[in-house]
């Protein structure tokens, strides 16, 4: 066998598995994504060309629910950055000594997402929710009853994302810590020689030296939030009234509940526009410079 | 020697502090689990305490006595096993031949993966709703094990690839020196040293696939119900039975939580890896 057939008969199933299971029903959702077409009768479609994008780029629901995506991401983005970074100072700080805290900190991570939401459902919900009798035994609300997080129409695109940070923050934390741990221990002690304080070691070493791992750690963290669907589903099922409906929802609200596979597949390819742009940006920022 | 000692009690001080701040991660998981052990009527008490009064299993075995969750548990770990195994079986020949063997063909192959990883899964499960609707697959375990082996392929290949990098290509030319075809090579000598890095790819399948939601919404309707659905599903169809509700979730979340205890360091290393590379 030459070797280029074997490397053609390796690589041949996936490449097959992978042209009918993701580019074939990607083709055919931008196909029906210019169909008039319903659920029911996928097969019955009428051409109506850009009408759809027109539908959906119009729609106030689906522009409130793409700011919601956004309003997410960066809420639960922020969060978790800035809690895990510190978790893997604080880590980095103990150096040996902190392997039991790191498998204790990364338990959220084994912990299903449906579950996460459950669970953040249970802490927070009117009446038997416990972070609010929490709150209220630390005196930092007046009563247990003072943030209604799951039905407040303001707070609760917030409120549903303290899943998402409790669930992940450890993943943000262990792979800051893995970028910490590969420092060079002398370019930080040539810099106390120096005679640079902490903060200033901090600042002029670490971050730039970091730059690369965070840069991963945000954009793949920010790609899978913003495609956040289970946590949020499970604890409020887009409402109050569609105030934590996020994208994905909207799109699956769109399909399922209204049967509408024209404007459904419309959304759905913008939004994989979107984040097929973000993998482009992640591919120029993280791929290229390992590779030079 | 004052300095010594000021730096001991400052090292003491941090670890108090991380092992408080650490704990308290925990805790919502430990509440979760105290909830599920509680008798059924004070599981909404008000005001909520955390520690039940009474150490009950009564909710295990609500739980269990109701005939769809056992159901969806075997479902859930066929089709989590299911797509394991197609998934290596696609991914690994592919990785290896991706990073032994570059051409410009399976660099665009890689990419293609790396983009893929970014497809919402919203996106993707719009047209294989209408897919497997055609091919008669909606809702049945096939058809599960199809979608989320579309998402665990690109995930294992990257995996894979990562673990591919670091392989000496003197390992497969000695092989060929002792008679071996490429194929040969590949199975009797490539796979056996690269058995770990497998190992943690197909972990990483089966949690994915376990794990997995949205699809199994959208693809599933009775039959082929997973048990992340029928958890789901205590939200309504019982009214809020949140003490069923949380032994449930416990059952479906222990064994993934344990497995990760157990191989804690290479699914760390995994997980970080993965998240670097892909």
């Amino acid at each position: 066998m030459t070797e280029n057939r074997f490397v053609l008969a390796m690589l041949a199933p996936a490449a097959i598995f992978l042209g009918l299971l993701v580019a074939y029903p990607v083709a055919l959702l931008v196909f029906n994504s210019f169909y008039k077409v319903e659920l029911i009768a996928p097969d019955v479609r009428a051409w109506v060309g850009l009408q759809n994008y027109i539908e959906v780029l119009t729609s106030s629901r689906v522009r409130e629910s793409a700011l919601r995506t956004v309003q997410y991401t960066c809420f639960a983005l922020l969060f978790e950055f800035v809690f895990g970074f510190c978790a893997a100072l604080l880590f980095n700080a103990i150096a040996e000594g902190s392997r039991w805290h790191r498998t204790i900190f990364a338990l959220p991570l084994m912990v299903p997402p449906i579950v996460a939401g459950l669970l953040w459902r249970f802490l927070l919900i009117g009446d038997i929710g416990i972070l609010n009798y929490g709150l209220d035994s630390l005196g930092l609300v007046d009563n247990p009853d003072a943030i209604r997080w799951l039905s407040d129409e303001d707070v609760v695109i917030y409120a549903v994302s303290f899943a998402d940070i409790w669930l992940t923050t450890s993943f943000v934390a262990l792979v800051s810590y893995a970028g910490l741990t590969n420092i060079p221990r002398e370019l930080l002690e040539a810099a106390r020689i120096d005679g640079a304080s902490a903060l200033k070691r901090f600042w002029h070493v670490t971050l730039p030296m970091m730059r690369p791992v965070l840069a991963v750690v945000v954009i793949v963290r920010g790609v899978d939030a913003a495609k956040t669907f289970d946590l949020i589903w499970i604890q409020t099922q887009g409402g109050p009234r569609h105030q934590s409906e996020v994208i994905s929802m909207n799109i699956y609200q769109r399909m399922v509940r209204y049967g509408d596979l024209g404007d459904a597949s419309a959304s759905a390819t913008l939004f994989l526009l979107v984040m097929i742009l973000l993998a482009v940006v992640a591919y120029w920022k993280i791929w290229r410079p390992a590779n030079d | 020697m004052i300095e010594r000692k000021k730096s001991d009690v400052g090292r003491t001080v941090i670890n108090v502090f991380a092992l408080l701040l650490v704990l308290s991660y925990a805790v919502p998981y430990v509440y979760l689990l105290m909830t599920a052990l509680k008798p059924a009527a004070d599981v909404q008490q008000i005001p909520p305490s955390f520690f039940p009064n009474r150490i009950t299993l009564e909710n295990f075995r609500t739980v269990l006595a109701t005939p769809s969750l056992p159901a969806a548990f075997a479902n859930s770990l066929m089709v989590a096993v299911l797509t394991t195994v197609l998934s290596l079986v696609l991914a690994v020949p592919a990785a290896y031949v991706a990073t032994q063997y570059r051409r410009s063909f399976t660099t665009f192959f890689l990419l293609f993966a790396l983009v893929t990883r970014m497809v919402p899964a919203v996106s993707l499960g719009v047209p294989l709703f209408t897919l497997l609707k055609s091919m008669g697959l909606l809702d049945t375990t096939l058809g599960l094990v199809l979608a989320h082996t579309s998402t665990a392929v690109p995930l294992a290949l990257l995996l894979m690839s990562a673990f591919f990098e670091g392989l000496p290509k003197e390992l497969e030319e000695a092989a060929r020196m002792d008679g071996c075809t490429r194929f040969q090579a590949f199975v009797k000598i490539i796979l056996p040293v690269m058995r770990s890095g497998i190992a943690v790819t197909a972990l990483f399948s089966f949690i994915a696939s376990w794990n997995e939601f949205l699809y199994a919404l959208l693809l599933t309707s009775e039959k082929g119900k997973t048990a992340p659905i029928v958890i789901a599903e205590y939200n309504s169809v019982y009214g809020l039975a949140w003490g069923p509700m949380t032994a449930a979730a416990v059952l479906y979340s222990l064994p993934v939580i344990l497995i990760t205890l157990i191989l804690q360091k290479q699914i760390i290393g995994g997980l970080t890896f993965g998240a670097v590379k892909g």
